[in-house]
């Protein structure tokens, strides 16, 4: 049965130009691979109906209507909601529901699977909404981490214990390092004297501090604390369910790591370098 | 970027063009092959870390760097570590990548050989030098240290045109895992070859200021007179969060993050700072008190407080002060000894941190013998002027 769920909100600012924007998003369950070897049961949202550890990242300008669906493709029953921004809607195994909503605010927003909160949320299904009002370059960051063990607990139906939470994999996009480098959505390249946007979210459980090496940066949008907007920083504490939009205009060329200065969040199965550690790479 | 060994024990200072000074600084990159830092509890550990000379015992955090804002430095390393290779970052001073001191991107330091690092002092703020060498590893050794950058007008301001301070005080917050500090890792065998390190789970015991906890933190101690305008500059170079709490009346100001003013200072008693991060905070009190400054450390998974440290303050009145204007003259030498230059003879109490009378001195000149004082930093009182009171703190 196919259920149609609008969640309309007033629109209180249209652009000449504003679209909307059809697109679909597929609850698949698999398995995230780390460098050591180690696997572990994970779902996404996906673009398509084939799975891929990265979660789908929505782009949209300031303005759009985005007319979401969203597809469950697993055995479990799911939700939906847009964090902050929609009502939850459930969608059962094999359904599928339609969100409408009004790209308004420009800003980042996590959408993700709600149930049993956070568990749902930290096996995968955990995603970037980026509404933009830029045209500069941007990079999305999904910054997450893994304790092997609790994935299967929550899918076999229990609960983690998130008071001894001690995870052992850090990634972005679902990547560590060195693949970071490999994800061009997530590695910023650009030219001196370039404004580059980097839109964050933190969809895991941990806070990381992300170290910019080489340069400060702006921070644009911070959902958690909105009044550090205009702040020049080089290390950005991101919290749990935290959205957060860089802006960076190099001055100097050369390659330089970004990672999360809890250098335990730069290994992986303990072991070093892994984890959340990428670099910017910026031309003359 | 390679100096030669024979250059690399020269400290010198020297005008450079138009205003600026042109300054080396050596930094020897050391590991303790013997237990010696000293913690809380009495037990020892091995470290690796920081010097300036070759006999010094290596500390947590390493000497604190301080230069003036357009200060040309070079920053000479000389590895002696005797195994894995060490680098210089210097964290938040957003120098060339071939400064940055990130192995694969710029150099890294093997034993007995030497690098540079050059950099032009930016923004005046705080910043972090540590080792960028399997860095989760050699951070927790103790491989961290505060660079700071004064503006070059006066260095009692926070930057050009900012705040004016009379005292400033300089927080490095992190923890210690003493297994981590275990003979076989701070020695840990360097493998060229080998593309990653095992490293154990993080849980560590001690929970640091400047290196200091518990009994420990006496020496880290803010004793300031009310309407005295303290800096308090705020660093984490830990792998926990740290959340500082003022009490009250010190009229807390955050007015700088990570080396740059905030274009919206604000008034808080707390204040957050988690890996990486430095603050600067302006205190200012008017009314005598003594209290504490709490520091908590949040565990980062949990988000959970699991230790917390508790720095003594005391805030007096000073009166004698506004008479003789600088106790720094008064009061010689301070730090003391075993004997100190009092401005009155007769007699003083001594009072601890906390207001507690602990003991007298008298003398029928202004020298007093003091080498019955442990070290610590205490509060004298003249006895025939109680509106005149100093500070000193004792090292030996």
């Amino acid at each position: 049965m196919m259920r149609w769920i609008f969640m309309l909100f007033l629109l209180l600012t249209t652009k000449a130009e504003a679209a909307t924007v059809n697109t679909s998003l597929y609850i698949l369950r698999d398995s995230i691979h780390f460098d050591n070897g180690t696997s572990l049961p994970y779902a996404t949202f996906n673009a398509t109906n084939s799975y891929n550890a990265t979660n789908a990242r929505i782009v949209v300008d300031l303005g759009d209507q985005l007319d979401l669906w969203v597809y469950n493709f697993d055995t479990d029953v799911h939700e939906f909601r847009i964090q902050g921004q929609t009502s939850t809607v459930s969608i059962p195994s094999g359904d599928s529901a339609q969100v409408l909503y009004n790209c308004n605010t420009e800003g980042v927003y996590i959408f993700h699977d709600p149930m049993n909160f956070p568990d749902n949320a930290s096996v995968g299904l955990s995603g970037m909404l980026v509404v933009k009002n830029t045209t500069h370059a941007g990079f999305f960051w999904n910054i997450k981490e893994h304790q092997v063990g609790y994935n299967s607990t929550v899918f076999t139906g229990s609960s983690p214990d998130w008071m001894t939470y001690y995870p052992e994999h850090f990634t972005i996009n679902g990547m560590s390092n060195p693949n970071i480098n490999n994800d061009p959505s997530a590695r910023v390249v650009g030219n001196v004297n370039d404004t580059i946007y980097i839109y964050m979210a933190n969809t895991g459980q941990s806070i990381h501090s992300m170290h910019l090496h080489g340069y400060h940066a702006t921070i644009v949008y911070s959902s958690k604390d909105p009044s550090h907007a205009g702040w020049s920083k080089d290390s950005m504490p991101i919290f749990p369910s935290e959205t957060m939009v860089l802006e960076l205009v190099p001055n100097q060329p050369g390659e330089y790591p970004v990672h999360d200065h809890n250098l335990i969040g730069t290994t992986g199965g303990n072991l070093y370098p892994q984890g959340m550690f990428t670099t910017l790479l910026i031309a003359p | 970027m390679r100096i030669t060994l024979a250059l690399a024990l020269i400290l010198a200072t020297s005008i450079g063009g138009f205003g600026q000074m042109d300054t080396t600084v050596m930094i020897i990159s050391k590991v303790d092959f013997q237990e010696q830092y000293e913690l809380h509890d009495g037990n020892l550990i091995h470290l690796m870390g920081y010097t300036q000379t070759l006999s010094a015992p290596i500390n947590i955090p390493a000497p604190t760097l301080i230069f003036e804002e357009g200060d040309s430095v070079n920053l000479n390393m000389w590895n002696l570590s005797q195994g894995a290779p060490h680098t210089i970052h210097l964290h938040g001073l957003d120098v060339n990548q071939e400064n940055d001191g990130v192995p694969h991107l710029s150099f890294e330091v093997v034993h007995d050989d030497t690098g540079s690092y050059y950099f032009e002092a930016p923004h005046p703020g705080t910043y972090l030098y540590h080792c960028h060498v399997t860095s989760v590893l050699h951070v927790q050794g103790g491989m961290y240290g505060l660079l700071i950058v004064k503006p070059k007008s006066d260095p009692n301001l926070t930057w050009e045109n900012g705040y004016a301070f009379d005292s400033e005080h300089a927080w490095l917050m992190s923890e210690v895992d003493t297994i981590w500090h275990h003979d076989s890792i701070v020695n840990h065998p360097h493998d060229p070859q080998a593309m990653t390190h095992t490293i154990l789970d993080y849980q560590p015991q001690h929970f640091v200021v400047n290196g200091k906890s518990e009994s420990q933190l006496s020496s880290q101690a803010i004793v300031a007179s009310v309407g005295e305008k303290v800096y308090m500059r705020l660093a984490n170079i830990g792998y926990y969060g740290n959340r500082i709490i003022f009490p009250a009346g010190m009229n807390a100001e955050v007015i700088a993050s990570d080396g740059r003013p905030i274009p919206n200072p604000f008034n808080s008693d707390t204040v957050e700072v988690y890996p990486g991060e430095r603050f600067g905070v302006m205190l200012e009190t008017n009314a005598e008190f003594t209290d504490v400054i709490q520091v908590d450390y949040i565990n980062l998974n949990t988000q959970t407080i699991e230790n917390t440290q508790e720095v003594d303050v005391t805030i007096s009145g000073f009166i004698g002060l506004d008479e003789l204007e600088n106790q720094d003259l008064l009061v010689y030498p301070n730090p003391a000894n075993n004997e100190v230059q009092l401005p009155l003879s007769g007699e003083w109490v001594t009072l601890d941190l906390s207001g507690r009378e602990i003991a007298q001195l008298n003398s029928g000149s202004n020298n007093y013998d003091v080498s019955g004082l442990a070290i610590g930093t205490y509060i004298l009182r003249s006895v025939e002027r109680p509106d005149m009171s100093v500070k000193i703190m004792i090292q030996r």
